[in-house]
């Protein structure tokens, strides 16, 4: 039934060896995946620890004293004091931009916790993984960020081997993957970015975030906060873009956007955008529905 | 009310789903990448194949974001509505709006649906956030963002406002801020043992809800409107502020494009699923 794979832990290969399936479906899904010719082969996972240093000495995420030390190329937007020397304390500079260092750290965890559930995948025989499950939890108070993933490995019946021996994986699984593959889509695979964009705040910010003074005599009463807002779309943006690069020409689909912000101190955020869907390729023309019918339901 | 297909319609062909997923497992040997559009979407499957069924599509994941500035000390105790903050909200939303606006033009929607309005209220600033998912008919030409409809109506829900010959207009939005009124002493005193309507109090919260609907209709009504559906209605007092009453209302304005108002006529079905659907130990228990 499996391969031994040499990367994976002992018990790992003497569970995909016994004679007994493992499977993270519900029993309505599994039904489902019987139904639709998917048999489940194992509950496959992958991990990986993921630690980098935000606040080394060299670190480019710490405030620098210049307001052009910041960007490490992608996205970066800067502001200038409108009021010229006031004290050493005064903001006189701000700053958005990229923190593509975090970008990288989190796409290599994810990415090594996903190939590792690919590994144990291939090492059962399995064309697919379906209902895929992620998350990137804090290990207690040490700092770190575990990135687990699991699904169901699934065998197609009466099908040749994977494609280039690559299962798909897909975050559906049961009735929704049915629809998915009815309406003439065939899942590629899980697709998830990270997008990291750090705020430091320039005076301007910093008076309207807490509270307008109109010392300054430069902002009407009320104004936009209008470093921030670029910060946000922005942030949302590059989640886009990152998750459009792994697209190669197919679709991105049921994407769910989380956006998390930490406050670093005052008038320095961090906005963290993690954009997850299926990559989906359409396999046959498209056959729209005929409009369906309302009912109303008497009980 | 739900969709389904309709009873005594002949039965559709049934799609042999085995066949169909060996189908598109045998595509994936294929290098070649899809020749359809690409696009991204948070709609559900259930979603997208009812926009295409009344010749929709989507195309895009957009979003608008906007933070407006309260001046300080406006949250301090007084009297009547608190402007600044009602301002701050409107603008808020007013520029949340027109980013998304631009978002959905650029990438060639003529509208977003399903859009999630985040709201948040902070003593300096206030927040709003728009996510939805840009559509427009199969293969339809770019419009100008002054044209986009955004609303925060499901795929679904678009679709029977569709079919029943209803648009879409925009969102319309209201809020109304006040100061929770103050009683002198003597009044206070007065009334310590009584039980008496604080008229007071019900008229500035009455005045207020008003405020908010009222705003949220003239927003409709500078639209086109002739309505607004999904009304949403919040109110509370602000957490740094307690002294502070907040009222906010938003929905979709729409108007009837065709010529009469399309009933839909749904059938009345009695579902025959048990709704009892696992096994509950405590039942034994005869509780």
């Amino acid at each position: 039934m499996t391969e031994t794979a040499p990367d994976l832990p002992e018990a790992a290969n003497r569970r995909f060896a016994s004679q007994a399936f493992t499977s993270g479906l519900t029993v309505p899904d599994f039904a489902a995946c019987l139904q639709m010719g998917l048999e489940p082969v194992g509950y496959v996972q992958g991990f990986c620890v993921m630690q980098w240093g935000w606040y080394g000495l060299n670190s480019p995420y710490r405030r620098g004293i210049s307001p052009y030390s910041g960007g490490q190329g992608g996205y970066m937007e800067s502001w200038q004091c409108p009021h010229g020397f006031v004290s050493n304390e005064h903001r006189s500079w701000g700053q958005n931009y990229e923190q593509s260092w975090i970008e990288d750290a989190w796409g290599q965890g994810f990415g090594t916790a996903y190939s590792r559930m690919l590994e144990e995948a291939a090492a059962v025989g399995a064309h697919g993984v379906v209902g895929v499950v992620d998350t990137a939890d804090r290990l207690g108070d040490l700092g770190v960020l575990e990135f687990h993933l699991r699904g169901t490995a699934v065998k197609v019946t009466d099908a040749p081997a994977p494609a280039r021996g690559q299962p798909w994986t897909t975050y559906l699984a049961g009735q929704r993957l049915a629809k998915l593959i009815e309406a003439g889509y065939m899942p590629i695979s899980v697709a998830a970015a990270v997008s990291s964009v750090r705020v430091w705040a320039y005076c301007m910010t910093e008076f309207l975030l807490e509270g307008t003074s109109s010392t300054w005599g430069m902002q009407p009463a009320g104004a936009e906060i209008i470093q921030v807002a670029s910060a946000q779309m922005a942030a949302r943006q590059i989640a886009r873009e990152h998750v459009r690069a792994q697209m190669a020409g197919d679709s991105l689909h049921g994407a769910e956007l989380v956006v998390s912000e930490h406050q670093l101190s005052e008038g320095d955020q961090e906005i963290q955008c993690l954009l997850r869907g299926n990559r989906v390729r359409r396999f046959k023309d498209f056959d729209p529905m005929p409009v369906p019918h309302p009912t109303v339901r008497l009980s | 009310m739900s969709i389904s297909g309709q009873l005594g319609d002949p039965p559709p062909t049934p799609v042999d789903i085995k066949a169909e997923l060996r189908r598109a497992v045998g595509t994936l040997h294929d290098p070649q990448p899809s020749k359809m559009q690409s696009m991204t979407s948070d709609l559900s499957i259930d979603e997208e194949l009812i926009l295409h069924s009344v010749g929709w599509e989507p195309i895009e994941l957009v979003c608008g974001v906007s933070l407006y500035s309260v001046p300080m000390g406006v949250w301090n105790w007084g009297q009547g509505e608190i402007t600044s903050a009602s301002a701050a909200y409107a603008r808020a939303f007013e520029g949340a709006i027109d980013r998304i606006h631009r978002e959905c033009a650029k990438a060639g929607g003529h509208g977003v649906v399903g859009v999630q309005v985040d709201r948040s209220i902070h003593r300096h600033h206030i927040d709003v956030t728009l996510l939805g998912t840009a559509v427009r008919p199969v293969g339809a030409k770019q419009v100008d963002a002054a044209h986009v409809f955004v609303s925060d109506l499901s795929a679904r829900d678009f679709t029977l406002l569709h079919v029943s010959g209803w648009q879409p207009l925009g969102l319309a939005v209201g809020a109304s801020f006040v100061y929770a009124p103050r009683r002198s002493i003597g009044v206070a005193l007065q009334q310590k043992s009584q039980n008496v309507e604080l008229t007071n109090f019900t008229e500035a919260m009455y005045a207020a809800r008003e405020s908010a609907m009222e705003r949220m209709q003239s927003s409709a009504i500078t639209m086109g409107g002739t309505g607004v559906v999904e009304v949403k209605v919040t109110e509370g007092p602000m957490d740094f502020a307690r002294h502070a009453v907040g009222f906010a209302a938003w929905g979709t304005a729409v108007r009837l494009v065709a010529e009469n108002h399309r009933p839909l006529k749904p059938s009345m079905v009695v579902p025959l699923d048990d709704p009892m659907t696992g096994f509950e130990a405590t039942a034994l228990r005869g509780n």
